[in-house]
C-alpha cells in the first residue's frame, strides 16, 4: 500500500514539474511562434536536430543551452553580491512552488486509499498561491536594488508599486469567490464547478462570478508581469528594468521564472474560473460510470483529428529547398501519429472487449482529467500570449488609476453583491 | 483661416469601459493568427537563402562593375570624375597611358572599397563615358577578410550585368 502512495506522490511531482518547468520551452516557443503569426511573420523555424524542427520547438532548447553556457558577467559596482545572486532564485522558486498546489485531476481512489492529485498535497491551495505569488516580487525588487543601476532600481520600484496596487484587488476578487465556493481547498472549488446551473450551463466560476473573473484575470496579468502590465521591464523606457544587469543563467532564471509564473497564473485561472480538470457537462462520477462511451468517443474523435492534423502537416510543414533533410520530418511525424493512434486503439479495444477493473478506470479517468487540465492550461497560456501581442503597455499613471480607481472599487462592490445574494439565497 | 476640429475619443461609455476595444483588437490579431496558422503560405516571408529574392529591379544599386568597349577593352578613361564625386572617397584610381590608339588614358589600377561605399550611385552619375555601373544585381557581398572587400579592376571588369 505504501508503495502506491510513494508512486502517486512521485507521479504528482513529476506532473507538476512537467507542467511548470517542462512547459517553459513550449511556452517560449508558443510565444514566439504566435507572435510571428499574429504579425504575419514566421517566427523561429530553422533550428533542427537531424532535420527535426518540431515546428521550431528545437529553437527553445538551443536558446536554453546558450543561456547555460554564456559568460556570467557581473559589474564591479555591485556591492550586495549575495542579494544580487539570490534574487533570481527567489523569483524562480516562488513561481515554481506556487504551481505545486494545482489539482491536475479529481482525488484518485486506488483500493481504499484516496490521493490528492497535486504536487503538494495540502488543502489551503488559494492561500499558498497568494503567499508565494506575492513573494516573487521580492526577487524582482531585491534584484533591481542590488544591481546599482538606475534603470534596474526604477524597474523594481515600479514592480513594487504595481504589486501593491494589484494584489489588493486580486485578493478582494478572490474573497467574493470564496463566498461563492465556501472553501479554500482547490479540489473542492473545482468539484463545485462540475455542477450545472439551470440544468445546462456549466457552473464555472466565469459564469457564477463574471466580474471577479475579469478582475482576477487582469490582476493575474499584472502579477505575472506580462504585457500590458510589464512596466517593471519596460524595455522601451528603462532598458530591461530589473534584469538589466543580469546575464547568462541568472537572467535565465528570471526568464524561466516569468514563464512559470505565467503558467501558474493560468493554472490558477483555469482552476478558479474555467472548471479546472472538469470536462464541461461530464463530471468525474459520470466519466467513471460511462467509461465505455468515453472510450468509444475517443476512438471516433482521435483518428479524425489525427487525419486533419496529417493534412495540416503535409500542407504546411515543408521546407522551400527540395533536397533538404528538414523535408523528411513530415514523413516521420505522420508515422509517429499513426503509431500513437494504433496503440490507443489497441489499448481501448482491449479494454472494451475484456472490461476494465475499477482501479484502472479510476486511473484512466484521472489521465483524461489531466489531459483536460493540460489543454485548458495551454489555452489559457495562449490567451496570455495573445493579449501580449495585442495590447500596448500601460503608462504608469494609467496603470495605477486602473488599479485603485477601477479594479479596487469594483472588487469591493462585487463582495457586497455576492454576500447579498448568498444571504438572501440562504 | 479655417481650422479643423479633431474629434476626441475616449469620452463615450463604450470607450471608457475599455473592454470592447480590447476584444476588438484581440479579434484582429486572432484573425491574423488563424489565417497564417491554417496556411503558412499566407505569410510573405521568404526563407532566404533557400529562396532568393525575385523582385530586384534593373535600377537596383548593387555591387559596381566596369563596362567594356565593343572590343572588350576597358571603357574607363581614368578621368577621376567618379572618385571626385564619391562622398565616401572609396574609389582608388591609378591612371596610365593607353597605347592602342583607342583612347588616351585608361586606369592601371581601379579599386573600390565596398566596406566604405555607401551605395549612393554618385559614381555612376558622375561618369562621362558610362564606364561604371551598379546594375549587377548583387545585393550581398561577403568576404572573410577586410582586404577582400576591396574590389580591384579585374574583379570589377568581371562582374556581369544582372537580371
Ligand atoms: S556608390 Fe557612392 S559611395 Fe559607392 S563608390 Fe560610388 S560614389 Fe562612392
Ligand atoms: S569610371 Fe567613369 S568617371 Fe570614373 S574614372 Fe572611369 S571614366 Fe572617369
Amino acid at each position: 500500500m505504501n508503495a502506491i502512495l510513494v508512486t502517486v506522490v512521485i507521479v504528482n511531482i513529476i506532473l507538476a514539474l512537467l507542467f511548470s518547468l517542462g512547459a517553459v520551452p513550449i511556452l517560449v516557443w508558443v510565444e514566439r511562434r504566435v507572435a510571428g503569426f499574429i504579425q504575419d511573420r514566421l517566427g523561429p523555424n530553422r533550428c533542427n536536430i537531424a532535420g527535426f524542427r518540431l515546428g521550431g520547438l528545437v529553437q527553445s532548447f538551443a536558446d536554453m543551452f546558450k543561456l547555460v553556457f554564456k559568460e556570467d558577467f557581473r559589474a564591479g559596482d555591485i556591492k550586495e553580491k549575495f542579494i544580487f545572486r539570490i534574487s533570481p532564485v527567489i523569483v524562480f522558486v516562488s513561481a515554481f512552488l506556487s504551481f505545486m498546489v494545482m489539482p491536475f485531476a479529481d482525488n484518485l481512489v486506488i483500493g481504499d486509499q484516496t490521493f490528492l492529485m497535486q504536487g503538494l498535497p495540502i488543502d489551503f491551495g488559494i492561500l499558498w498561491f497568494l503567499a508565494l505569488a506575492g513573494l516573487s516580487v521580492y526577487g524582482i525588487m531585491l534584484g533591481g536594488w542590488s544591481s546599482s543601476n538606475k534603470y534596474s532600481l526604477l524597474g523594481s520600484v515600479r514592480a513594487g508599486a504595481q504589486v501593491i496596487s494589484y494584489e489588493a484587488s486580486m485578493t478582494l476578487a478572490l474573497i467574493s469567490l470564496l463566498i461563492t465556493y465556501g472553501s479554500v481547498h482547490l479540489v473542492d472549488i473545482v468539484n463545485f464547478q462540475s455542477g450545472l446551473i439551470f440544468g445546462f450551463i456549466p457552473a464555472w466560476g466565469i459564469v457564477m462570478q463574471p466580474l471577479a473573473a475579469i478582475i482576477f484575470i487582469t490582476t493575474a496579468f499584472a502579477e505575472a508581469n506580462r504585457t500590458p502590465f510589464d512596466i517593471a521591464e519596460g524595455e522601451s523606457e528603462i532598458v530591461g528594468g530589473y534584469h538589466t544587469e543580469y546575464s547568462a543563467m541568472k537572467f535565465g532564471l528570471f526568464f524561466v521564472g516569468e514563464y512559470i509564473a505565467m503558467s501558474a497564473s493560468s493554472a490558477f485561472i483555469v482552476t478558479l474560473f474555467f472548471g479546472g480538470y472538469n470536462i464541461p457537462w461530464v463530471g468525474t462520477q459520470m466519466l467513471k460510470e460511462h467509461f465505455d462511451i468515453v472510450m468509444i468517443a475517443i476512438l471516433i474523435i482521435l483518428p479524425i483529428l489525427s487525419y486533419k492534423f496529417r493534412g495540416w502537416i503535409l500542407k504546411n510543414n515543408v521546407w522551400p529547398k527540395a533536397d533538404d533533410k528538414r523535408n523528411n520530418e513530415s514523413k516521420w511525424l505522420i508515422r509517429v501519429l499513426i503509431m500513437m493512434n494504433i496503440v490507443i486503439i489497441l489499448l481501448f479495444g482491449y479494454f472494451l472487449l475484456f472490461g476494465v477493473a475499477s482501479t484502472a478506470t479510476n486511473i484512466a479517468v484521472a489521465l483524461i482529467q489531466i489531459a483536460t487540465f493540460a489543454v485548458k492550461l495551454l489555452l489559457m497560456n495562449f490567451v496570455f500570449v495573445w493579449v501580449r501581442w495585442t495590447l500596448p503597455r500601460f503608462r504608469y499613471d494609467q496603470l495605477q488609476e486602473l488599479g485603485w480607481k477601477v479594479l479596487l472599487p469594483l472588487s469591493i462592490a462585487n463582495i457586497f453583491i455576492t454576500a447579498l445574494v448568498v444571504v438572501i439565497g440562504a | 483661416m479655417g481650422f479643423k476640429i479633431v474629434p476626441r475619443y475616449g469620452k463615450s461609455l463604450k470607450d471608457k469601459l475599455y473592454l470592447p476595444a480590447l476584444f476588438g483588437g484581440m479579434k484582429t490579431t486572432m484573425s491574423h493568427f488563424l489565417k497564417n496558422l491554417s496556411d503558412t503560405s499566407n505569410i510573405k516571408t521568404e526563407c532566404y537563402p533557400e529562396m532568393q529574392p525575385t523582385d530586384i529591379t534593373s535600377r537596383y544599386r548593387g555591387v559596381h562593375r566596369l563596362t567594356h568597349r565593343d572590343d572588350d577593352s576597358v571603357r574607363c578613361v581614368a578621368c577621376f570624375m567618379c572618385a571626385t564625386a564619391c562622398p565616401a572617397e572609396c574609389i582608388f584610381i591609378e591612371a596610365t597611358q593607353r597605347e592602342d590608339n583607342v583612347d588616351e588614358k585608361m586606369p592601371k589600377k581601379f579599386s573600390i572599397d565596398l566596406l566604405e561605399c555607401v551605395f549612393c550611385g554618385g559614381c555612376v552619375e558622375a561618369c562621362p563615358c558610362d564606364a561604371i555601373r551598379m546594375d549587377t544585381g548583387i545585393f550581398t557581398f561577403v568576404a572573410q577578410k577586410r582586404e577582400d572587400f576591396v574590389l580591384n579592376k579585374e574583379q570589377l571588369l568581371a562582374n556581369k550585368e544582372g537580371n
